[in-house]
């Protein structure tokens, strides 16, 4: 395990220098990264001012909300990068994956070293300054439970999050047509995880409830950070089940990658 | 003992039939319908330790299958398989550290990495020795002559060049056992000569046991002593590349100019070969080994008539394959 750890820091440390060599396209991009992230959010801005709020949330309601869905996911993207399903199933395709298996260590560990991009930083930043603006406009009661609590919930969307691009990858070992419809849940999932969840129709929410635990994750915290009455009618203990919820996601996540490559190695696709 | 044993080895793959459009793409989700690949469908052979083998076939024949049932990258059907104390899926990482393997069309390596941090990414993956480590890349930088593109990035580099750093990465922990996918594939006569003796070399030097599969007979003619030939999933010739070339080696073929004033009246037949094209001063002989040599051939002919120039032409070996193939399924029919 010691070992199957160092390799994966000289995995990360190796791309990290060879992406800083070229400083200055190094920065351009951290810079357009954070800059695509900053324009949604002032478009957001924008749009709920000339309505008066989303569902009933002010800006800086909103903005709390999405700047913790950006921050995990921003992270997230850092640390599965090499899950990404695009990238991931193009790897299969192309027999990099192969090349894995031929090595002594864990698979799935270089998976995780195989892809590290540091201009992701830019989306981190940004996320943490539209959470800073959400938390510095908002007049939030902190509490000591609130100040720990609001990291675990963090952590907890980047183990959710990462759920979801190993469960993506893992569904390349079958097909990889399906790349679209992956990206939809991935990407379009952290989308719809930006906004609160009472805007949408009850499918949608029942989905985001039932098949994936995403409401434990974002709108019920937030609801508790923000001090929001509830009016979807969550039991109370629900916003403390970010952790499971984005536990149980990774870990469903990981027996499905497992079963993946023993499925991959008796086919061959 | 055998380094490697198998015992009838199968390999299927289930193919889905495509249908085209995206009635067919819903209709194919839900049916089943599929055939049967037999990639390898049967096959047993050993390997003792120090050997070097050719593993030899036409495209599609079941070679690659093969070396990645070897290699642990897939689970065989059925059939027993035991390569250097391990049954190779099950136990794959401890098999793995002691195997080099080069796919040929694939790399080992880094992309975006100097070949060197590639190497040196290496060392500490199979945890080699530092002085075990810097011994070894000296021998093989000389022998592979990678010195020039240490610190060249993966993605710039020619295929050959490539290609050796491959080999070179697969062989710096010094595995027992190492199997080579087409090693030579589309690479100029240069730097298929230089792989070639390195690979000599690491099996006569380094006593390392190698698989290898080609399509290129002069790779075998100047590295096996053994092959095995498969198709259609089945091994067809397990033997020693003199005895198959003496009893498959086909027809060779002598090209001769004869000067214009011979005529085209002359007979021009000789006994022990027979005239398979004329073309003006141009004919071609074809003649079998066992009948007549090509030295022979060429002085009862340079006896009788002036020529102008003349060369042989050895059989290739998809030909000798095709013979061998035929030869079978005379001997023994497939059941
Ligand atoms: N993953 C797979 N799924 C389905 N069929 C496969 C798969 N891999 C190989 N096959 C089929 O199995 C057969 C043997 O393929 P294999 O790649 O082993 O041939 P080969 O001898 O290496 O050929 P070549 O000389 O072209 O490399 C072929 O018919 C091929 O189409
Ligand atoms: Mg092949």
């Amino acid at each position: 395990m010691r070992h199957t750890l160092d390799i994966y820091r000289r995995l990360i440390l190796v791309q990290i220098r060879s992406q800083l060599q070229y400083r200055v396209s190094f920065l351009l991009d951290t810079l357009a990264t954070g800059f695509q992230v900053f324009i949604s959010f002032i478009t957001l801005a924008l749009i709920l001012q000339r309505f008066d709020g989303i569902g009933g949330w002010t800006l800086s309601e909103v903005a709390f909300l999405y700047g913790m869905v950006e921050v995990a996911f921003g992270t997230m993207d850092m640390l599965f990068s090499g899950f990404d399903p695009a990238n991931f199933g193009r790897q299969v395709r192309q027999g990099a994956f192969d090349q894995l298996l031929l090595r002594p260590i864990s698979a799935t560990l270089q998976v995780f070293g195989s892809q590290f991009i540091i201009r992701r930083v830019g989306r981190i930043a940004q996320g943490l300054a539209v959470l800073t603006f959400a938390i510095v406009s908002l007049n939030l009661n902190w509490t000591p439970a609130k100040l720990v609590y609001l990291p675990i919930v963090i952590a907890s969307l980047v183990c959710f999050f990462g759920g979801l691009f190993m469960i993506g990858a893992t569904i390349t070992f079958w097909t990889v047509d399906s790349i679209e419809v992956i990206n939809i849940f991935t990407y379009g999932g952290s989308e719809m995880m930006s906004y609160p969840m009472h805007i949408y129709p009850d499918w949608v929410r029942r989905f985001f409830t039932y098949i994936l635990p995403a409401i434990f994750l974002n709108y019920a915290p937030a609801l508790y950070f923000l001090g929001k009455p509830d009016p979807l009618g969550l039991p109370p203990f629900a916003a403390f089940l970010a952790p499971v919820a984005g536990i149980a996601t990774l870990l469903a996540a990981l027996a499905f990658w497992q079963y993946g490559m023993r499925h991959y190695q008796s086919t061959g696709t | 003992m055998s380094i490697i044993s198998v015992t009838d080895l199968h390999k299927h793959f289930k193919v889905n039939k495509h249908r085209s459009g995206l009635a067919g793409a819903v209709r194919g989700l839900f049916s089943t319908e599929s055939t049967l690949v037999r990639a390898v469908d049967g096959i047993s052979f050993s390997v003792e330790p120090g050997e070097l083998v050719g593993y030899l076939g036409p495209n599609g024949a079941g070679k690659s299958t093969t070396l990645k049932m070897l290699t642990g990258l897939l689970v065989p059907t059925s059939g027993q398989l035991l390569s250097n104390g391990h049954v190779p899926w099950r136990e794959r990482k401890t098999y793995v550290a002691r195997i080099g393997a080069v796919f040929g069309q694939r790399t080992t390596l880094w992309w975006d990495l100097p070949v060197i941090e590639s190497l040196e990414l290496l060392q500490y993956v199979y945890k080699v020795p530092r002085e075990r480590f810097r011994h070894n890349l000296a021998e093989f930088r000389e022998l592979l002559e990678l010195g020039p593109f240490l610190n060249t990035p993966v993605r710039s580099l020619s295929l050959g060049q490539r290609m050796r750093a491959d080999i070179c990465a697969a062989l710096l922990h010094e595995p027992d056992l190492l199997f080579l996918d087409e090693p030579t594939i589309g690479l100029d006569v240069v730097a298929k000569e230089r792989i070639r003796q390195f690979i000599r070399h690491i099996n006569r030097e380094r006593g390392v046991t190698v698989l290898l599969t080609t399509h290129d007979l002069s790779d075998v003619e100047k590295l096996c002593e053994r092959v095995m030939i498969i198709d259609h999933g089945r091994l067809l010739y397990d033997g020693q590349l003199a005895a198959l070339r003496d009893r498959f080696g086909g027809k060779r073929e002598l090209v001769v100019d004869f000067a214009e004033d011979e005529g085209a009246a002359a007979d021009l037949s000789v006994d022990g070969a027979t005239i398979i094209e004329r073309d003006g001063p141009r004919v071609v002989y074809s003649f079998g080994r066992e009948t007549i040599s090509a030295s022979g051939l060429i002085s009862l002919l340079s006896a009788r008539y002036r020529i102008r120039d003349l060369s042989v032409r050895e059989p290739d070996i998809e030909d000798t394959i095709r013979r061998i193939y035929e030869e079978r399924l005379l001997e023994k029919p497939s059941n």
